[in-house]
Parts: C-alpha cells; structure tokens; sequence
C-alpha cells in the first residue's frame, strides 16, 4: 500500500506546492516561537530569546530542503527549480545568454552540416545484402602507388579461376550510348552511361529488380535493366514499362527490369544494364586494355585482409601468364572504399576544422561564465551561506550550462539544415557520391551528443570556480564592486590565447589553399577561353567495323571508313553556318576538360638517338583548331584542308615538346614516328604554344596535335571509341547559353540518331578543374572566419572586464597626471601577451596539423612563408584592435564619472 | 547546528520513537521534541534538522496524520496523530526493536 500512497501524496505535493511552503514555513516558525517561550521562562528578554532560538534552530533552508524531499520527486522537483532558476538567470543576463548561445550555436551547427557529409558518404550502409562481403578489384600500375585501375579481360578470368576467397565474382564495362525511347526514329536521341554487365554480376550486388527480372544467359534480345531514375524520367515511372524498346545506338533493346532506388554499380551515372557474355570477354582475353572493373562477393567468414592475402600471391602468376600485367599489384578494397574512399579524407579533414571551431567557441563561453561568474559571485555566495550544499550549487550551474547548449543545439541545428540547403544549390551537385546528404537521425543523434558533450567541455572549469566561492570573502566585500580572484583572470586569459591558436590554425590551413588557388589562377591555359563552348557528340559506332582480329598489342582491332571524316567536315560546316558561331574545330578530349591520350613517339632518322621513346599527350584537331581556340603559332604554319590522307602526314608540337627535345636546333622539318597503330612518320610543321590541359601539372606538358583526317584507319577499339567522341570548340560572337540550343537542332538535322552528350564552355570546364579546391578553400574560410569573429568576442570579453576593473586606477592616474598613452600601453601590454601567446602556440600547432592537406596544395608547401607571414599579421592586427577599443574608451572616463560609478 | 554527541539517537530509531510519543495523544513537533528528551531523561536529542524530515516522511509514508490547531499560547501548530496503519507499524518496529536491545543485551552480558 505505501508505495501507491506515496506516489498519490508526492503527486497531490505537486499541486499543492505554493501552500505546502507556506505551511512548512508555519511550523518551522511554531517551533522556534516555542523555544524562544522557553527561554523566555528561563529569565532571558523576549528579543534575546528570539535570537537565541534562531541561531539554536540552524538552517531553516536545510530543514525545509529536507522536509520538502519527503514528498517530492526529488530530482525532478530539483530539475525543475533549476530550470526555473537557469531561465531567471537567463533573463537577467540576456546578452550573456545570447552571445553563449549564437557561439556555441555555430559550432554546433557546424559539425552536424559536415557530419551530415560524413555520415552519407562514409557511415550510412550501402543498400545490398550482406554489403561488407562486397569487394572490388583493381590494378595499381608499376611505380605509381597511387593510381587504382580496371582490369583487362584477361585479368580477369584469371583471377576468377585461381582464386578461392570469392563466392562470385563479375565486371562491369561503362560506355556511352545514345539512346531513345520507342520505335520511331524521330524521337530526339539523350547521351546516357550504360553497363556492360559480365554473367554474375548481379549475383554479386544480390539485389532483385524493384520490376522484372536481371538478364538470363540464354535471353535471346537484347534485354536491358534501367535504372529507377531512368524508369520516372523517361518512362513517367509507368507500371507497364517492361517490354518496350529502348533504342541504344542501332540497336533495339526491351526493357526487362526496373533496378531499385540507389543500386549503384560503380558510378551513380550508370542509367541501364545491358548482358555481356562471357564470349565477348573472351575475344579480348589478350587485350591490354582496362576497361573492365572487377566486383566480387566474398564467402561467407573470409576477411577483406584475407582476400587481400590471396590475391597478392596471384600477381606473380598473373604477370607471367599475361606480360601486360606485369609488375601490376591486386588491392581489394570493400565496396564502400571503392565508391566513395577518395572523400575520407576531405571530409574528415572538414570535420576536423569544425571541431576546432567548436573548441573555439566552448572556449569562448566558457571565458564568458567566468566574466559572468564575477557579478554572481555574491548570489551564489548568498546561497552558500544559506546552507545550500555544494555540489546542489555546481548541480544549479551545471543546469544552467545544459540548457545554454540545448537552446543551442536547436539553434545550430536549424543552421547546418540552411547550411546544406546552401550547400545543396551551391557546389554539392557536383559530387556525384554525396546526392543523398540529408539530416537524418543519425546527424540528429550526432547533434544531440556533442551538444551534450558541450556543456561539459565549455561549463566545468567555471562551474568548480564558481562553486567554490568563499563565502567569507563574498560578505566582507559586500557593496563593493567585485574583482576578478588573480586564478579566475589567468584561467580566462588562459581560454582567450587558446582561441587565438585555433583560430590561426584554421586560418593558416585556410590560407594555404587560397594561395594555392591564386597560383593556379594566374596561370596562363594557353587558349582563350572566353566566349569558347565546347559541344560533344559522340559519333555512331557504325561509323567502324569490327575486323575480328587483334592488334600487335592484343586489344580489338576496328577498321574506320571514310564516312568518319565526312561526318566531322559536314558537322563542323553545319555549325559553321548557326548565326552568332565566328569559327568552329573539332578535337578530342574537351580543352581543359578531360584527360589527354598520351602516346610514345620517336624521333626518326636521327643518327644519335638512341634512348627511350618520349611521351606527350597528343590531339586529333580539324584545320583552324589553333585559330579557334586561340593558341599561338610560334613557328612553322598548322594544319589546312590540304592536310588530308593521300598528303604527306604531319605533325604539330607545342613550345615545351620543342624545347625538351630539339634543343638547339629548328623541329621544323624534322619527323617523328608515334606508337599508334599504323601511324606513318610525321614531319613537324609547326610549333605553337603551350596548353595546361590539365590545370594542376606544376610545368607544361609536351603535346601533339595531328589533323583528323590524317588519322590511320585501323585502330585499337578502345582508341577508336575516344576518337569517335568528338568536341567541337566553337567560338561564338554572343552569349553561350542562347546557342545550345541551335547547335543541338543542326545536330539532328544531319542525323536524328546523333545526341549532343554534353554542351559546356570552356571556362566552366577551366573552372571545374579547380572546382573541388576552390569549394573547399570557401568552406573552411567561411570556418575559419567564424573563428575570427568568436575569438574576437572573446578577446573584447576579457578586455573589457580588466578594464573595467581598473577604470578608478586608471581615472585617478590620469587625474593625478600621468600620459594617457602610457596608460594605453600598460592596458594593451596585457591583451598583447595573451595575443603573442596564442599565435606562438597556433604556430606550432599548425605546423603539426596543416600536413594533411598537403595534398590539397599546388606549389605551396604547409610552411608557405607568405601565407604564414600573412595570417599571423592579420590575426594578430585584428585582435589588437579588439583590445584597442575598450582600453580607448578605458581612457576617456573623467575620475568624478568613475568614482560615482563606484 | 550543535552537534549532541552522547545524545546522538541510534540511525533509524527517530520515526519509532516519534510513533511512540504520539501513540500517547496527537502534538505538534516541538512537544514530541521535547517529551523524548523528557521521557529519555535528557538522554536522547532530537535534532530539528531531523526531526521535521522525519515526520514529513512519516506523514507521506501514511503513519501519521497532521491537522493545524491553536494551542493554549493562542498560537497555530501542526498537530500529528498516529493513523491505524501508524499503530500497527509502531507494534511491528517495538517488537523488532526490544528484539535486537535484547540480543545486544545478551551479548554484552555471556559473551
């Protein structure tokens, strides 16, 4: 019965509270009137015995805390009271309480926006069965540690046949196919990524299509799976999509299946499925190209390390059955590494920034408990004196520390979800891999942590100081203005100097990269990319036909006919005529979008030239290509319609292939054999300037340029599918967007198969080189700026109270005489030492920290000089004038002001 | 708060002797006070830091019951009585009680 009894008497408290203290009042009063009637009878004055009975009684809080535990719900009566209290004292310090909680608010909401980039890309599982069993394989090259690539068909089937630690195993090959829905011809074509997916692939991934069913061996029409995106994009999301005709290229294919939401083989941009027989991997068992990737599905209890283990052994074996793979090395690596690896570091290294940003801001309040703790400092003594029990003090404050957070967490919660909407519409797009950060509960769970743990950080250090207030101390000095104890004051200077150092940290982090940007701008590409669109349209592939044999190499051997040529004049003409196009040439890859072929190549008839063959990336360009793009002609002449392939074949090298390689003598007239298939001797007719192709190489590279009509005949397929993606650059008189448009109709017009796969100028391909860094760099500045302006709040904090506190020093000083600017010195001596503190201990911080985005910087080394040189000088400008400012004001109190202060 | 050294009540005997006090008649806490050091012969004290604790808790726990009234100085007091549940609770801790006094009583005596 008690149990229940209680309950119903502590819940009746609950609603009776204002008079049950009322009464509980009443009776300890009672008591102590009827002691001091006692003594009253013992001959003491009525006044006498009152006191005496007072002091004898003790703590009346106590007591009542005591009796009043009796009935409650203790700690949650005291959450209560202490809630109720925190907010109080939020309403009497209400900026305390909105600096405390705009600082912590940004650091919170900071590491939940980064986080939310951590957890889609490294923590959310991926959406397969038994996902950690699923591998991939790649080769890394000799000497080049860094590089992971495909495999050759080869590889393959040797893998799969000598290894054990596979319960399945397939490839996947990505081309480009342009592709349109339905029977009718006149349907316009969309450039779309397609897979070519090896029997057993689907095995491994081991998910069922969401509609139909995965390919069988024994299929007899080209079945296609497209992918759920495709399926509401082209399709409407229509249930009866299974069996229509999906056109690929020339072929006719039917739709068999719809894949999931989020099946991801490889790249988020593969659109559809097609079967690649084993007999076709086996044509090309000798082919050194690597055009296929390698998934498997581990047995059941086998390691990634283990499968690792194997696989290491395989290499010897592998490179003595196929030379080609020679010297390469097999990585496993789980799925999840495979598809995403390349952002762990970026996004830890963002995490990382943010959490020193939170530091900073912890730090920052915690500097402003102790100001605050200085006008407490009585109230709280108060409360001492009246029997409050510490550890109920430090409980009251930690409360108040809580709630500062929680109001925080809210706050800076509500801030990452604007933040990603920012980032969303801003530069995210471009991540294929982070399409899905949203703020689940993962990041909500993260939030709530670190908020909690925030209190703690931020609220312990003050809260032991403050609790253990003096109560002797706080009495005597009542009415006077309190001053900060000597501890209290280092420990506060102790958090401003900290902020300093990791608001120079991130500064100096932030600083590299932007040099490393500025580097990069002021180099020249070599080509004007002004007003310059390039427009792709990858060519049919029936353009060549497949020989059936094999070239010296082992890869397929594809014949072209001279329909090739012809398509490229006739479209390249056609773009000609478009109204606003000033001239027109095509070439492949992109200029300074895409990787360049590089081929080896000899100098021929050259008595002394006995070493390796050289490199250097090398172009098939159209006549006018230079005159288009704007490259300049240095020597010799370039190509002309002339240029053909009954003429002599020619070659043109650009300023830095000349240099290395003709180095005191004219190329001109010289000839070099290339290593591409059935290439002739190429006399160099010109020589024209350097382009950066690829923006981040510290020194040019040598390049080639042949005409296009020039090109042999036979060629390596894969060779053959890079030609047949032709870029137009197309130099145009008025804005690029209104021409996209008329490019693509003159596209159709010569042939309704035909898709303009991408249409982009020039500078956006220039600028989404330096995309990835330049979004960085803007990230961590907006970081590392936040940093600034908190640890300049914090630096003002600690300024303005040693001020205040010797405002009446320093009025009467003045009066009685002394300079005005040796008073300033004395109060800037102080924020001085905090500052040089600070940037020392920043200092070496940083040059323990800022190496791991070494491999961000481009011609910066982490102990750049300049950079550091201008940090330091920034910060350390800005937090002068941060201490500046009150100790001015300081200097023009009159003495009769600061004494009525007083 | 003075600190009563010889007069220090066993841990957990207050409520059973504030049971007592009241099973002779309903009064308020200082009487009850004030009758244990009587009775005690000055032995026993009762601490107010205690001793309004304890009777709250014996209230909330349904031992006793309090009503206000005015007593003959023409002041308000909280008066307790005992409840029924408080008697029989009170016979069940005497009985307990003189049980272990008697056993410590032996063993102070044979052993």
């Amino acid at each position: 019965m008690s149990a229940w009894r209680t309950l119903l008497h502590r819940i009746g408290y609950l609603s009776r509270q204002r008079r049950f203290e009322h009464q509980l009042d009443a009776e300890l009063r009672f008591h102590i009137e009827s002691r001091a009637d006692e003594l009253e009878q013992h001959g003491y004055s009525r006044s006498a015995a009152e006191a005496r009975a007072l002091a004898e009684f003790g703590s009346r809080t106590r007591v009542a805390e005591d009796a009043r535990a009796a009935w409650q719900f203790r700690w949650i009566e005291d959450l209560v009271a202490d809630i109720n209290y925190a907010l109080r004292t939020f309403r009497r310090y209400p900026a305390f309480a909105a600096t405390a909680v705009a600082c912590l608010a940004l650091g919170i909401g900071a590491n939940a926006l980064i986080f939310s980039l951590v957890n889609a890309a490294l923590l959310r599982p991926l959406p397969y069965p038994d996902a950690d069993r699923i591998v991939m394989v790649r080769f890394t090259p000799p000497h080049q540690p860094d590089q992971k690539l495909g495999t050759n068909a080869g590889g393959y089937f040797f893998i799969r046949e000598h290894s054990r630690v596979f319960e399945r195993m397939g490839v996947l090959r990505i081309t480009g196919f342009s592709v349109a829905v339905g029977e009718s011809d006149s349907v316009a074509r969309e450039w779309l990524q397609g897979g070519w997916a090896s029997p057993g692939l689907t095995d491994v991934f081991n998910v069922q299509p969401v509609i139909g069913r995965w390919f069988r061996p024994d299929d007899t029409q080209t079945g296609v799976v497209i992918s759920h995106g495709i399926w509401q994009r082209l399709f409407g999301g229509r249930p009866d999509v299974l069996g229509q005709t999906i056109r690929l290229d020339l072929w006719r294919g039917v739709v068999i299946g719809v894949a999931p939401e989020g099946y991801q083989t490889l790249t988020p941009d593969v659109d559809f499925w097609v079967q690649q027989p084993d007999q076709d991997l086996a044509r090309a068992l000798r082919s050194p190209n690597r055009l296929f990737n390698v998934f498997g599905r581990l047995r059941p209890g086998v390691t990634i390390e283990q499968a690792q283990a194997e696989l290491r052994t395989l290499e010897r074996p592998l490179g003595e059955y196929l030379p080609m793979n020679d010297g390469w090395a097999l990585d496993v690596d789980s799925l999840r590494e495979a598809y995403v690896g390349y952002l762990r570091q970026p996004v830890l290294v963002l995490q990382g920034a943010v959490f020193l940003l939170l530091l900073i801001a912890c730090a920052n309040v915690a500097g402003l408990l102790l100001a605050q703790a200085l006008a407490r400092q009585r109230e709280i003594g108060v409360r001492a004196a009246l029997g409050s029990a510490r550890n109920r003090i430090l409980r009251q404050l930690l409360t108040e520390h809580v709630l500062l957070s929680c109001a925080a967490g809210a706050v800076g919660f509500a801030l990452a979800w604007l933040g990603l909407r920012t980032l969303v519409n801003t530069g995210l797009s471009a991540y294929r891999d982070l399409q899905n950060v949203t703020l689940d509960w993962t990041v909500v769970g993260f939030a709530i942590l670190i908020s909690g743990a925030t209190a703690l950080v931020f609220g312990i250090l003050p809260a032991l100081q403050l609790s253990r207030v003096d109560v002797v101390t706080v009495i005597r000095d009542a009415g006077r203005a309190a001053t900060a104890s000597p501890g209290r004051s280092r420990l506060r200077d102790g958090f401003v100097v900290m902020q300093v150092a990791l608001a120079l940290v991130l500064l100096v982090g932030t600083g590299l990269l932007v040099r490393s940007l500025l580097r990069l701008n002021a180099v020249h590409p070599g080509i004007n990319p002004e007003r310059l669109l390039a427009v792709q349209v990858p060519l049919p592939r029936a353009l060549y036909a497949n020989t059936g044999g094999n070239t010296p190499a082992g890869g397929l051997l594809v014949r072209f006919d001279t329909r090739f040529g012809d398509l490229t004049e006739r479209m390249r003409d056609r773009f000609a005529s478009v109204p606003g196009v000033r001239s027109v040439a095509a070439t492949t890859p992109p200029p300074l979008g895409g990787r360049a072929r590089r081929v080896l190549f000899r100098k021929v008839r050259s008595l002394s030239d006995d070493r390796d063959p050289w490199s250097s990336e090398w172009y098939a360009v159209t006549p006018d290509y230079f005159e288009t793009v704007q490259t300049p002609v240095l020597q010799g002449r370039t190509f002309t319609k002339h240029d053909a392939q009954s003429s002599r074949p020619v070659v043109v090298i650009n300023a830095t292939l000349a240099a290395q390689y003709f180095p005191n003598e004219s190329p001109l007239g010289r000839v070099v054999q290339t290593d591409v298939l059935d290439d002739a001797p190429r006399e160099i007719v010109g020589v024209v300037g350097d382009v950066g192709q690829d923006r981040y190489q510290t020194s040019p590279a040598p390049q080639m340029y042949v005409p296009r009509r020039q090109l042999p005949y036979r060629m390596d397929m894969q060779m053959a599918l890079e030609v047949l993606v032709s870029t137009f650059v197309v130099r145009i008189d008025i804005d690029p967007a209104a021409l996209v448009s008329p490019l693509r109709d003159a596209v159709r017009e010569i042939d309704p198969t035909l898709s303009v796969s991408s249409a982009r100028t020039v500078e956006e391909y220039a600028a989404g080189q330096l995309q990835e860094l330049s979004q960085y760099a803007t990230v961590l500045g907006v970081f590392g700026a936040l940093s600034v302006t908190l640890a300049v709040i914090g630096i003002l904090g600690v300024m303005a109270q040693a001020v205040g506190n010797r405002t009446n020093e320093i009025a009467i000083r003045l009066a009685l005489g002394a300079q005005a600017s040796s008073m300033l010195g004395l109060l800037l001596g102080h924020g001085l030492k905090m500052i040089a503190a600070g940037i020392v201990l920043g200092l070496a911080a940083s040059l323990m920290i800022t190496p791991v985005i070494r491999s961000f910087l481009w011609s910066v080394t982490p102990t750049d000089t300049v950079t550091l040189t201008l940090v330091v000088g920034g910060l350390a400008l800005v937090a002068l004038l941060a201490c500046y400012v009150p100790a001015r004001r300081a200097l023009k109190v009159t003495p009769v002001a600061a004494l009525r202060g007083e | 708060m003075g600190k009563a050294s010889s007069g220090e009540l066993v841990q957990g005997t207050l409520p059973l002797l504030i049971l007592r006090t009241l099973a002779s008649g309903p009064n308020h806490g200082f009487a009850i006070a004030r009758r244990i050091q009587q009775v005690s012969r000055e032995v026993l004290r009762v601490e107010e830091g205690s001793l309004y604790p304890a009777l709250h808790r014996l209230e909330v726990q349904g031992w006793i019951a309090s009503e206000w009234r005015v007593t003959e100085n023409n002041r308000t007091a909280k008066y307790y009585r005992l409840t029924r549940a408080g008697r029989t609770q009170l016979e069940r801790e005497a009985t307990r009680w003189n049980a272990i006094a008697e056993a410590i009583a032996a063993v102070l005596r044979e052993a």
